[in-house]
């Protein structure tokens, strides 16, 4: 069946906070691994199957966060209008830039879309009266699905899980269609798609507004969740952090990319132990999954576990 | 309303300088390996460091600069080894990543080493301002568009009047006919590492006593540095010296003329601008791609 | 200097029709004023020396590159100005010179982009995976399968389409670009690279193809083939027309013999 891993994923994300009741880390932790998990699918889609570099998506995920915390915040608006809000300011923005920006390639590529990031957090933190400035916006109320208040870390694992789900399975879906190959061809090769009758520029533009709503949706839940946002969460080193989920996964893979999302999460969870030493242990761990597991995580493991299948058969059929 | 303009592009050039230097590193490196290092940055942060730690240790300045910036040459050159080679021939977004790895763990090193403190250096020349028609002026930038301009001769006299810096070019035009001619790639990447470290961290020296120093002062210098090399075309070493002082004046004149808190954003939207106009930069090789 | 080829009387119209085309790249002279006509159901060849402006007339067809001067129309439509997604969209298909394969995919899903332009269902119905996509995910995988067995490759259809040899290779391009059932598909150096056997397996494809209905221009240095597989010949030397007609014509051409083919060696016809 297309989607059994994908059940099976759902189950046990269903499973967890069951089997570990009342834990922190799952419900906690979880939900903050749900978040970037929406958010380096969306970008894979991008980075894995387009083939485009974005060193900036962090901006997008600011979007949705801000428009929510701004629109319930000083407009009283309910939640999930803010949301569609947030969503539309971030696809349209991604719809405007598309075009001349992935017109770049390589490193001329990472700069527009870092340069574009920069100019976004500025943003955040100078247009005070607006954003709240450097020290953000708090008092975000609750959000409110259809009459249920979404309160307290259990209930708030339940809607990210969900959310989490929902974006694997689109994904899933896009990937796995001609939209998905039209995509991968464009990253093989952009004369060749264009002779399949491709409008290779409409693609890239389709997949940056994606990705670009993906992460703006994450971005809203976020702001519900920790009743607070400001600047700090939707940086240089946050949109470093998202690429380095979707490379560690190992690109063009979804799942590859959720598994990038939720190791990156529960290693910095891991690194907090260290204190001061935690930005050292992080570049050096960076550089070194980069060096020796360049195919990504993902496949690198899998890899890893085939040839211990492989050794594990011989050593059967030898005894 | 003249003189308020004269005073930001003084402003501007000095700091346009810096750019230069770091963006002359970006393009150094990327010439000998196709790799944008981001952790150019921290080359200028721990030139700057590492001087004041050594003067506060009672060494004297000339001789603290000399020895902080032969220090951040091996630093460069530890990079390379270790970082760089093993990761030979991997994807432009895998070594990204694994310079930026390489830009956090310096920057975590240098937490560690100083912590969170700003510290400064003492200006060369003393603090007199001078006064230049209508315009204030530090004797430090005197030293930093002097220091800058006698490196960048340097280098271009390097790169285009001598054997080995002529081969550091030809690695960036066409790696495998460089080495076919015989010029040891590994070498000149390592030259390329070393002599980039020691511009960032001479960069850093000269602009110590005017801005304070602290473990994250590389990020902003490094990414305005990037920014210099690709608005004048990545791989064009004099591209990126034009690409620095232009972004330094355009940014002062920004921060001066429209607003001093957006000024970061006013010096990106500048380099957006270039590379919609641009894609390969202003002064950088064109790319036909054959069918 | 060249002089202008009188082109015989064709019923039924032809099917591409380029006249004047030009195609200067800064001051170097491409192509100088190539004027030709290919009947539907032909198979017509383009050689010259290299350098002579093949590839550049095919791109130009193709709408890579803009002409400077000239008209280009397929099937009564001006092509000229149309980027290549827009010109393919109206029955022209090709493979290029150096293989642009997507290593990314198998040979299956390869072929399935080329059924791109015979697609329908948009973004929002595939990303909620409606009834419709299913259906037409099923209907551009039997349409793949029909193309790849024309090709002799349907054994091949889930290997990574970077796994086949070169030769294979070269036909999967061949599948994609059948797959998006053209009316004009374009060949460019379909033998380079190819051993005897390669090329006679080669010959026979062309001939399946163009009996299913498509015509075929065709760009190649292989004289035997070219002389064997073709109806009409286009000779290009330095962006000019140097000759055209039928292989016979052509090959006792003094012109072409003495610009291409060096000394009168008689190919089989």
């Amino acid at each position: 069946m297309r989607l059994a891993g994908f059940y099976a994923f759902a189950a046990f994300v269903a499973l967890l906070p069951v089997l570990f009741r009342d834990n922190y880390f799952v419900t906690v932790v979880g939900a903050s691994a749900g978040l970037h998990v929406i958010l380096a699918v969306g970008l894979n889609l991008l980075m894995g199957y387009a083939g485009q570099i974005s060193l900036g998506h962090a901006a997008f995920f600011g979007m949705g966060a801000y428009a929510s915390a701004i629109l319930t915040t000083r407009f009283a608006w309910p939640g999930l209008l803010a949301m569609a809000a947030g969503l539309l300011v971030a696809g349209a923005v991604a719809w405007l830039l598309a075009r001349p920006i992935l017109r770049l390639r390589g490193h001329y590529l990472a700069m527009a879309t870092l340069g574009f990031g920069i100019i976004i957090h500025v943003i955040m933190v100078q247009a005070m009266r607006w954003t709240g400035g450097p020290d953000g916006l708090a008092g975000i109320p609750p959000l409110n699905l259809f009459g249920w208040t979404v309160e307290g870390d259990q209930q708030w694992y339940g809607v990210i899980a969900a959310a989490m789900l929902l974006a694997i399975w689109l994904s899933l879906n896009l990937v796995d269609s001609q939209v998905g190959r039209a995509l991968r061809a464009v990253h093989g090769s952009e004369f060749a798609a264009q002779m399949m009758g491709v409008d290779t520029g409409r693609a890239k533009t389709q997949v940056f507004v994606v990705s670009a709503l993906f992460a703006a949706f994450a971005g809203s839940l976020f702001a519900h969740q920790q009743a607070f946002v400001s600047p700090d969460s939707f940086n240089l080193i946050v949109s470093v952090e998202l690429v380095t989920m979707v490379v560690l996964g190992g690109m063009a893979s979804t799942f590859g990319a959720a598994c990038g999302a939720i190791a990156l999460t529960l290693l910095h969870q891991g690194l907090v132990v260290f204190e001061d030493y935690e930005m050292l242990i992080h570049g050096a761990l960076l550089m070194a999954v980069m060096i020796f597991l360049p195919q990504g995580l993902f496949v690198g493991l899998s890899q890893g576990a085939q040839r211990l299948w492989v050794l594990a058969k011989r050593r059967w059929r030898s005894s | 309303m003249p003189e308020q303009l004269f005073q930001f592009l003084v402003t501007g050039v000095t700091v346009g300088s810096i750019y230069a230097l770091v963006g002359l590193g970006f393009a150094l490196i990327y010439n000998a390996s196709d790799v944008v290092n981001f952790a150019q940055g921290e080359f200028v942060m721990l030139g700057a460091m590492t001087a004041i730690a050594l003067l506060g240790a009672g060494l004297p300045l000339p001789l603290a600069a000399v020895a902080a910036t032969l220090l951040t040459v091996l630093i460069g050159l530890l990079l390379e080894r270790f970082a760089i080679e093993p990761a030979f021939g991997a994807s432009v977004v895998t070594t990204i990543i694994i310079t930026i790895g390489a830009a956090i763990l310096v920057r975590g090193i240098a937490l560690l080493l100083w912590g969170k403190d700003f510290h400064a250096l003492p200006s060369f020349s003393g603090d007199a301002p001078l006064h230049l028609g209508s315009a204030t002026l530090l004797p430090q930038s005197l030293w930093v568009l002097g220091g800058a301009v006698v490196l960048v001769t340097l280098v271009h006299t390097f790169l285009n009047h001598t054997l080995l810096g002529k081969a550091l070019l030809a690695c960036s035009f066409n790696r495998a006919a460089a080495q076919l001619v015989g010029i040891n790639v590994r070498v000149m990447l390592r030259l390329a590492y070393g002599l980039s470290a020691g511009l960032g961290a001479l960069a850093g020296i000269l602009i110590a006593p005017i801005t304070f120093s602290s473990y994250e002062a590389g990020v902003m210098l490094g990414l305005k540095g990037f920014s210099a090399a690709i608005v004048g075309g990545i791989g064009n070493p004099m591209g990126a010296v034009a690409g620095g002082l232009l972004l330094g004046v355009l940014e002062a004149l920004g921060a001066g003329l429209i607003s001093s808190g957006y000024k970061d954003a006013i010096a990106f939207l500048f380099v957006l601008m270039v590379l919609f106009f641009e894609p390969t930069g202003l002064f950088g090789h064109k790319v036909a791609e054959r069918v | 200097m060249t002089a202008p080829a009188t082109l015989p009387d064709f019923t039924p119209p032809p099917l591409l029709v380029v006249t004047g085309v030009e195609q200067s790249f800064g001051g170097v002279m491409a192509l100088a004023g190539v004027s030709f006509q290919v009947p539907a159901g032909l198979i017509y060849a383009v050689i010259g020396p290299n350098g002579a402006g093949k590839t550049t007339l095919f791109n130009d067809l193709c709408g890579f590159y803009q002409p400077s001067a000239g008209s280009i129309r397929f099937d009564g439509h001006e092509l000229c100005g149309l980027p290549p997604h827009r010109i393919a969209a109206r029955g022209m298909a090709r493979t290029f010179q150096n293989l642009q394969l997507f290593f990314n995919m198998t040979v299956v899903e390869n072929v399935m982009v080329g059924c791109h332009l015979r697609a329908r269902t948009g973004l929002l119905a595939v990303a909620l995976r409606l009834p419709q996509v299913r259906r037409e995910e099923r209907q551009l995988r039997v349409w793949a399968r029909e193309a790849l067995e024309l090709c002799d490759l349907a054994h091949r259809a889930e290997q990574p389409a970077g796994a086949l040899p070169y030769g294979l290779m070269k036909r999967v391009e061949i599948a994609r670009a059948l797959a998006a059932k053209p009316r004009l598909l374009l060949l460019d150096e379909p033998a380079a690279g190819l051993n005897d056997t390669e090329t006679l397996a080669l010959r026979e494809l062309i001939a399946r193809i163009r009996a299913s209905g498509v015509t075929v221009l065709l760009v190649e240095h292989n004289m035997p083939l070219v002389m064997n597989v073709s109806d009409r010949l286009l000779v290009l030397d330095y962006g000019s027309v140097l000759a055209e007609g039928t292989p016979a014509e052509i090959q006792a051409d003094p012109r072409v013999i003495a610009a291409y083919l060096g000394g009168a060696v008689q190919y089989a016809v």
